[in-house]
Formats: C-alpha cells, sequence, structure tokens
C-alpha cells in the first residue's frame, strides 16, 4: 500500500460529507418495524407431526414401489386400451352425429332408416367382438386397424346415404325450377 | 484492557436485539449518516440510497439476533448496505465490475505507486471514473475492504479484483494529475 492509498483509507470518513433526512428515514424504518411479521409455525417441530408425516411418507413410497411393481406387465395393454380409448371417443362422436342427420332427416322413408339401422347394428356386433378381441389378442396393432376400419365403413355408409338423398333430391328441386 | 472493537455498542445492540424501539432509534441515529454517504457513493443519486440504507436498517433490525459479533455493529450493517446496493445496480444493470473484466490481458496490471493527494481531488476524480472503476475505488480505497472480501461483494475472483483495482487506480490518477 503506497502513500495515496494510505493517505485516503486513514482519512475514510471524510468523504463522509452527505447528511441523511434522519426524520423521513425513521419514520419509514419504525413503520416497516411495527408491521407484524407472518406468523410462521413450525409444524415440523411438532412431534405428532413428525410421525404423520413419516406415515405418509412411507405409504407414499410403499403405494409408489407397489404401483410400479405391479404395472411392470400391465403397462402395454393400458397404452393400447388409452389409445383405443382416443379412437373410441373420436369415431364414437362422429358416428353419433351422422346417425342424428340419417335420423332427422325428412326426406327418409321408416323403412329406409330401418334398413340403415340393421347395417350399423350388424358393425356394431363386428365392433364389440373386435373390442373383446383386443383384450385377450396380443397383436393388438391389428385388432385396433380393424376397430379402425370398422368405424370408417360405418361413416363411409352414413355419408352414401346421405349423398343418396341428396342426389335424389336434386333433381327434383331442379325440376321444380325449371317448371 | 484493550476494548475489542468488535464489541462497540454492545449493550446498545443487546437492547435492540429485544426489540426495544428507543434503542433501536439510538443505533440508528449513530449509523444512519455513514450508511447513507456508503449508499450515496456507491449509488450515486439520494433516492436510490435512502431506499437502500431505510432497507438496510429493517434488516438489520428484523435479523439482529443472527449478528454474532463475528464483526463490529457497524461493519456487519455496513456490508448489508454494501451488499443492497450492489444488488441493486445489477438489478439496473450498471456495471458493478469494468466491462474490461472480460477482455484478455497478456500482462498483469502494474500497481502504480503514488504520493498522498489531496482529499477533494480525490473525491472528484472518484466523481469522474466510470462505472465499474468507481465501484472499486470505493470498496477498497473507502470502505477499507481488501480484495477477498470485495471478489465476494462483486462475484469475481480475488485476481480480477486486485487488476481491475489497480487500473481503476492508475485512470483515478489520471484523471487527479488533469484536474
Amino acid at each position: 500500500m503506497d502513500n495515496f492509498e494510505k493517505h485516503i483509507r486513514k482519512n475514510a470518513t471524510r468523504f463522509d460529507t452527505h447528511k441523511a433526512d434522519r426524520a423521513k428515514l425513521w419514520a419509514n424504518i419504525s413503520a416497516a418495524l411495527e408491521q407484524p411479521e407472518p406468523k410462521v409455525i413450525p409444524l415440523w417441530k411438532r412431534p405428532m407431526l413428525r410421525i404423520a408425516a413419516s406415515v405418509v411418507l412411507l405409504l407414499g413410497i410403499a403405494g409408489f414401489i407397489g404401483l410400479s411393481v405391479m404395472g411392470v406387465g400391465t403397462s402395454e395393454p393400458q397404452y393400447v386400451s388409452r389409445e383405443l380409448l382416443d379412437i373410441d371417443r373420436h369415431y364414437q362422436g362422429l358416428v353419433a352425429y351422422q346417425v342424428q342427420l340419417v335420423q332427422n332427416n325428412p326426406n327418409l322413408t321408416a323403412n329406409d332408416k330401418a334398413e340403415f339401422l340393421s347395417f350399423m347394428d350388424e358393425l356394431d356386433a363386428e365392433y364389440e367382438v373386435l373390442r373383446k378381441e383386443m383384450h385377450k389378442n396380443l397383436d393388438n396393432e391389428r385388432v385396433l386397424e380393424a376397430i379402425v376400419a370398422n368405424y370408417k365403413k360405418r361413416i363411409e355408409l352414413i355419408e352414401n346415404l346421405l349423398q343418396q338423398i341428396n342426389d335424389a333430391k336434386q333433381p327434383d328441386e331442379d325440376y321444380g325450377y325449371t317448371l | 484492557m484493550e476494548t475489542d472493537i468488535r464489541f462497540t455498542h454492545q449493550t446498545l445492540v443487546e437492547q435492540c436485539k429485544t426489540g426495544n424501539s428507543n434503542s433501536q432509534y439510538e443505533l440508528y441515529s449513530l449509523y444512519v449518516d455513514a450508511m447513507f454517504n456508503v449508499g450515496l457513493r456507491l449509488l450515486g443519486n439520494t433516492e436510490d440510497a435512502e431506499d437502500i440504507v431505510q432497507d438496510s436498517f429493517v434488516d438489520a433490525f428484523k435479523n439482529l439476533n443472527s449478528f454474532t459479533y463475528k464483526s463490529s455493529f457497524g461493519a456487519w450493517l455496513k456490508r448489508i448496505v454494501i451488499n443492497k446496493s450492489i444488488n441493486h445496480l445489477k438489478a439496473k444493470r450498471v456495471a458493478v465490475v469494468p466491462i474490461e473484466v472480460h477482455e484478455f490481458h497478456l500482462a498483469e496490471e502494474e500497481p502504480v505507486e503514488a504520493e498522498a493527494v489531496d482529499l477533494k481531488k480525490v473525491q472528484l476524480g472518484i466523481s469522474q471514473l466510470p462505472d465499474g472503476y468507481r465501484q472499486i475505488i470505493q470498496l477498497y480505497l473507502i470502505e477499507g475492504y481488501d480484495h477477498v472480501e470485495i471478489g465476494e461483494i462483486l462475484g469475481v475472483s480475488t485476481s480480477t479484483s486486485k487488476s481491475q483495482y489497480h487500473r481503476a487506480k492508475k485512470k483515478l490518477l489520471n484523471i487527479i494529475e488533469g484536474l
């Protein structure tokens, strides 16, 4: 340390040339100190809660181990079931909407509707068989494909029917227009 | 028997630990101007310095039980003010270490020897230093920290603190020479 540094350090207090606004600062400090501290209850210090926490922890660990041990064999079916559920949800919505369209159509006779619904019932029955197959069959991919094909067939059927209705309707309207 | 500087105002500090507001005000009165000057030197404006000093006193009084006379109360409080000021500068993205710290220097900065200079010129010279240089000069020369402590405060290595200080001192001496 040279003389320059020694001189400054020795006289450091001479750099304190400003005065603080004591009253203002103290008012703010005392106000902050008077504010009640949020009470923190150290729960972990209570013996009963410690025991309870330990029991919960042990149960949690046991549950986790139990689930992971039991879950090993069932992981794939669970995954496939979830996949199937998603497909189901999608197509069921689609089919239900289109069946409703057919049923509400005023241009269809009762016979046409009954015939259509019987086709649908057949496909429903096929779907149920596939569903059961799904649970016992290991080759789930192929069964899934069959289920999807079943749904597609149903939708195609409905779409064809709706197309036929519209086609049949068109000439009448045109005809009526030229008249 | 020599009085240990660490136990300065021990009685007052102990009374403050019990929450005695008169003692708190007394202790505050003893240190507020010094702390305000520390904050003002580092932050450069009255509003920020007042905010930091207020916060520091509130924190100090609230956490006084953790003060165990490893240093004097003044040194403990000053460290709170300095840490808060540096954090404030960092939050405002003001350089607390000179930008050149990131550059590669082939040669270590040689310490420059200098003689004692008029303190008013030193004060003026410091005020003209760029950010980063100013902080390191203040921490070393006026606040009296060593390079290990400055490294901790600024979050840099001891060697970085040393080399940056030598560079800052050289710049300060150049400025003072031109005054």
